[in-house]
């Protein structure tokens, strides 16, 4: 029946070139690029020269890459574990029927449209060791203060803090939704055989909602590793001596903020490859991970 | 649903706790951003709004061009938005609703790279808009998110079960033709859809840092998050000016977002609970 | 709802045929003229890098010849400036240079005008001669017209000293404090008669001043590094000093502002510009400030150019407009508005400069920096001096929250080695 073959089909090619044009050229293609200029030595004006495994090997014996790899991680896992948790609480209480559920659901939903710089902005303020809000409260109630932008820990706390505040409302209208899809009779049913809240919680709400809650975690995960405008905006890029370097310590350094300074600061784009790469292959790391724990009990489980 | 019988009132205490929490930021904002510097500087804190907005605006507009990089942002944010609406639901709308040669593999090899991240691709991304000679001009800015597949994704999924196959093909014995078909039957059906995608693309144009950090320079063509960003110098901030700045930056989107939010945050659950 | 989202789509449709025509027409200009004949020059600078008020005349002055288009360009102005040099296209006619970058521009001098092409080899002999080399190549060629130089000096509050029982006039301090040893031990007797402030800000200050006391830096003149030797960890040890004697504020933050405003921080060694930072952070202490000599001698600390990006416009426009910027009297405003010393020792007779500085209480600063920019170290900058400097900064400041100061040393140094390694130092 195909007559006229391939041609005849040129609106529809047509209609999803646009599209397919700016991702191949604007998003396949860089990618591969990218992973070829990790093998070069460029600074983006002169020429380019072949350089092996030369970044690669620099970037295993770079201290700093790596304290950016332990910064990164760090900042995520405090940034999305306790995050999630208390967004599954928050959810599970919503969908407990309480009166007004769309103004928390907007209340809750609105620090996730909130600009990113804006909001690093007003943590800087607040988080300020001598003039902060929170030094102040904690002065008040006779605690110690903390150099909250001094301490390296300190440091990590406050763009967890950062990630939490933007993302848990977010996840927490996701994970109502999902608990909206559960059949209320499996609950009666539990009920009926004298199972309680915590029992119903373990062995209900936690698988059946395990797809979305891998989804949230998915989401987390490459998101949170790539953490950039948290600590650029917090630590200043105008500092003259050693712009984007992450604040004291270089506590607040993460991978991608790193790879900003090679790539940006010091123009060597060729490393800063190197180091682009190597966040991704930590992200697949991180995700699989993250599927084989949440979906590998799937196959264990009771249905 | 009477797991939680320890109390609806526990149940409001520890919602209404994240209320405040959500709210709060935006409240001391607005204190932070009506009193002088010093204010805040006290101890014990001043708690209440001031009467400075206008002063600490004043000095804010000394600084940066903040309006000038605001109609920049509005500019950019809507030429993005409309650019993908119609890129991306055309392309969707292909996909959902018509088979063609090789659609399956493409849209296989589509879900295959969507999940790569973003940044890896930023650095070629750079060379190639300066290449075309975009590299400090706005119009770099628009490329980054036609080049997102989650509008694609989204919308597809969206089309396939909100324009009934039906009336495709009562449009197609009328004799309208594939673009009749859809802007006359596909469009009018996923005007929801279309919302709820345009303002996502808005809001993720009008707070997006990294890309316009590294392709803008000049302070005639900076966005809204630029200039707030370039407010805090290395040696220190003028906090009760930074703060106005940051009060006026974020009100657009709050009552944009206040406008939609209803329908933005039940299609927003839709793609999340369908994977 | 149905309605109102129509009208946003149509809405929005306008918007963007609007914004595509805007977004089309924004690009395009740059500084090459519409055809109408005008020259348009593009001044790119940072916050403080020129006199604003200077910059508006030349506006002015050169009106008949072209439209000069100053921009000043906020956040970190090197990457944008190499951002747009890798770009390759709409590059201004002219660029500032900051002082702590040329050395790693002088490389890509492809990508700029020889000055001298354009005439600057008859204006040579006015500018310092160590200035002038360091804007230049190994083979001669001006990249960087310059601007002014960064000679240090002691800035401190007059009236904190006075209240610690220290001497507060420059000649009596200068007589007091000859070395670090001397200046940290009357700092010892400031926080200790004063205690809510301190004498240093921090120690990258210290230690920025330290290492410019010196003739040879991070990479000697035959591109071995050198940043472990002994000049470099007597700079280290100096640096650290005060953090051991506890009169070091540790201002690594942010709150530098703040801290002047308050009397936190009663001194500060910095260049000459740097008494722009002050007076900007502290307005309420004007005439409480006042300069000395810096201890163990002056060292110099940035101090920029101007240059000419090859693929940028009007070469020649641009060069008269660079020579009248940085002519004499025009040096001389910009010490008077932005504190820039002059790279012209011309200049240094003018009463723009000689003629006293409210800020510091009247006192006649070149009075300080004048000598002190005689007797400057010329000490050789290779262009990875900067990358490879940056290690000890880090970790100097990880010294000062809480690491062990033998372990950052080594780490410093041995991060420095490969960093040297990778940029092709020996």
């Amino acid at each position: 029946m195909r007559r006229t073959g391939i041609v005849s089909y040129w609106r529809q090619y047509l209609a999803i070139s646009p599209f397919f044009l700016v991702f191949v050229g604007f998003n396949l293609i860089p990618v591969f690029f990218t992973l070829y200029l990790a093998f070069q030595r460029w600074d983006g004006l002169g020429d380019m020269q072949f350089a092996g495994l030369d970044q690669f090997k620099f970037l295993i014996h770079d201290p700093t890459f790596w304290l950016s790899v332990r910064n990164t991680i760090i900042i995520w896992v405090l940034g999305t574990f306790p995050m999630l948790f208390v967004a599954l609480i928050i959810a599970v209480m919503l969908n407990a029927g309480v009166r007004f559920t769309p103004f928390y659901r907007i209340a809750y939903f609105l620090p996730n449209v909130t600009s990113l710089v804006a909001v690093a902005l007003f943590f800087f303020a607040i988080f300020s060791s001598s003039n902060g809000l929170v030094n102040a409260v904690l002065h008040l109630l006779h605690l110690p203060q903390v150099q909250w932008l001094q301490n390296p820990f300190a440091i990590k706390v406050v763009i967890a803090l950062l990630m939490s505040w933007q993302w848990t409302g977010y996840n927490a209208i996701i994970y109502l939704a999902g608990l909206q899809t559960i059949p209320s009779q499996l609950y009666e049913a539990a009920q009926l055989d004298g199972a309680g809240p915590v029992r119903m919680f373990r062995h209900i709400t936690v698988p059946l909602l395990r797809p979305i809650i891998l989804f949230t975690l998915i989401v987390s995960t490459v998101t949170g590793l790539q953490s950039f405008t948290e600590p650029q905006v917090l630590f200043g890029s105008t500092a003259s001596v050693n712009p984007n370097s992450g604040g004291p310590g270089q506590a607040g350094l993460t991978m991608m903020l790193y790879f900003y300074h090679q790539a940006f600061d010091n123009n060597d784009y060729g490393y800063g490859a190197a180091i682009v790469w190597a966040l991704f292959l930590l992200i697949l790391l991180f995700v699989v991970i993250n599927w084989r724990l949440v979906a590998r009990s799937e196959r264990r489980g009771t249905r | 649903m009477r797991r939680f019988r320890a109390g609806r009132a526990a149940t409001h205490l520890v919602l209404g706790t994240g209320v405040v929490i959500s709210f709060f930021p935006f409240y001391w904002m607005v204190v932070m951003a009506t009193n002088t510097t010093a204010d805040i500087y006290r101890y014990p804190p001043k708690l209440t709004p001031g009467s400075h907005l206008l002063d600490n605006i004043h000095r804010l507009l000394d600084s940066i061009d903040f309006f000038g990089s605001m109609f920049n942002t509005v500019i950019v944010a809507c030429t993005t938005t409309v650019l993908v609406l119609f890129i991306d639901s055309l392309a969707a709308f292909t996909f959902a609703k018509y088979r063609f040669p090789g659609r399956n593999f493409l849209f296989a090899a589509l879900l295959a790279l969507y999940m790569l991240p973003t940044q890896l691709a930023i650095l070629p991304q750079f060379i190639i808009a300066s290449d075309l000679g975009l590299a400090g001009t706005l119009r770099a800015l628009l490329i980054p998110p036609i080049a997102n597949a989650f509008g694609i994704f989204w919308m597809r999924q969206y089309i396939t079960s909100a324009v009934p196959d039906e009336l495709i093909d009562a449009a197609k014995v009328d004799g309208a033709g594939f673009l009749r078909q859809y802007w006359q039957i596909a469009i009018p059906a996923i005007r929801p859809g279309l919302a709820f995608l345009g303002i996502y693309v808005f809001v993720a144009a009008w707070n997006d840092y990294i890309w316009p950090l590294i392709v803008l320079v000049n302070p005639d063509r900076i966005t809204l998050q630029l200039a707030l960003a370039q407010l805090n110098t290395a040696h220190g901030t003028d906090f009760s000016m930074v703060m106005a700045g940051t009060l006026l930056a974020i009100v657009p989107l709050v009552v944009i977002f206040a406008f939609f939010a209803r329908n933005f945050i039940a299609d927003a659950t839709k793609g999340a609970v369908r994977e | 709802m149905e309605l109102s989202r129509r009208r946003l789509l149509q809405a929005g449709l306008l918007a963007a045929a609007g914004g595509v025509t805007a977004a089309c027409g924004g690009s395009k200009s740059s500084g090459s003229g519409s055809g109408s004949g005008s020259k348009d020059i593009a001044l790119w600078y940072w916050a403080g890098g020129l006199s604003d008020k200077v910059v508006a005349d030349s506006v002015t002055h050169f009106t008949a010849q072209g439209t000069i288009k100053p921009s000043v360009i906020g956040g970190d102005f090197k990457q944008k400036l190499t951002t747009t040099l890798a770009a390759g296209r709409s590059l201004p006619a002219i660029t500032g240079i900051k002082g702590e970058d040329i050395a790693a521009l002088l490389p890509q001098a492809k990508q700029f005008v020889d000055l001298n092409t354009l005439g600057a080899d008859k204006l040579q002999s006015q500018y310092l001669t160590w200035k002038w080399k360091q804007g230049s190549t190994q083979d001669g060629k001006l990249i960087g017209f310059p601007i002014d130089i960064g000679p240090t000096g002691l800035f401190y509050r007059a009236d904190l000293f006075e209240k610690a029982g220290l001497p507060s006039k420059p000649e009596d301090v200068a007589k007091q404090i000859v070395t670090w040893d001397d200046w940290f031990e009357a700092g010892k007797q400031l926080h200790g008669k004063v205690p809510k402030s301190f004498p240093v800000n921090t120690v990258q200050s210290i230690l920025s001043a330290a290492i410019g006391q010196n003739t040879v830096r991070f990479i000697d003149t035959n591109n071995k590094f050198v940043g472990d030797q002994d000049h470099i960890r007597k700079a280290w040890d100096t640096a650290l000093k005060p953090l051991q004697l506890g009169i070091d504020a540790k201002i690594n933050d942010n709150s530098w502002n703040a801290a002047i405003a308050g009397g936190t921080v009663a001194a500060e060694v910095g260049a000459a510009w740097h008494g722009l930072d002050i007076s900007s952070a502290g307005p309420d202490t004007k005439g409480k400030w006042r300069v000395a000599p810096t201890p163990s001698g002056p060292a110099n600390i940035g101090g920029s150019f101007l240059a000419i990006p090859a693929k940028g416009d009007n070469h020649d426009l641009a060069f008269q407009v660079i020579s009248w910027l940085l002519n004499a009297d025009n040096q001389a405003r910009g010490f008077t508005d932005a504190s820039l010393f002059p790279s012209m020792p011309a200049a240094y007779k003018l009463p723009a400069l000689t003629g006293g500085d409210p800020f510091f209480g009247g006192q006649v600063t070149i009075d300080v920096f004048g000598p002190a920019a005689e007797k400057i170290p010329i000490a050789y900058e290779a262009p990875a001096d900067a990358a490879v400097a940056a290690p000890y900064y880090n970790e100097i400041i990880k010294v000062e929250t809480g690491k062990d100061a033998n372990q950052a040393w080594n780490d410093a140094v041995s991060q420095a080695k490969q960093i040297a390694a990778k940029q092709g130092v020996n």
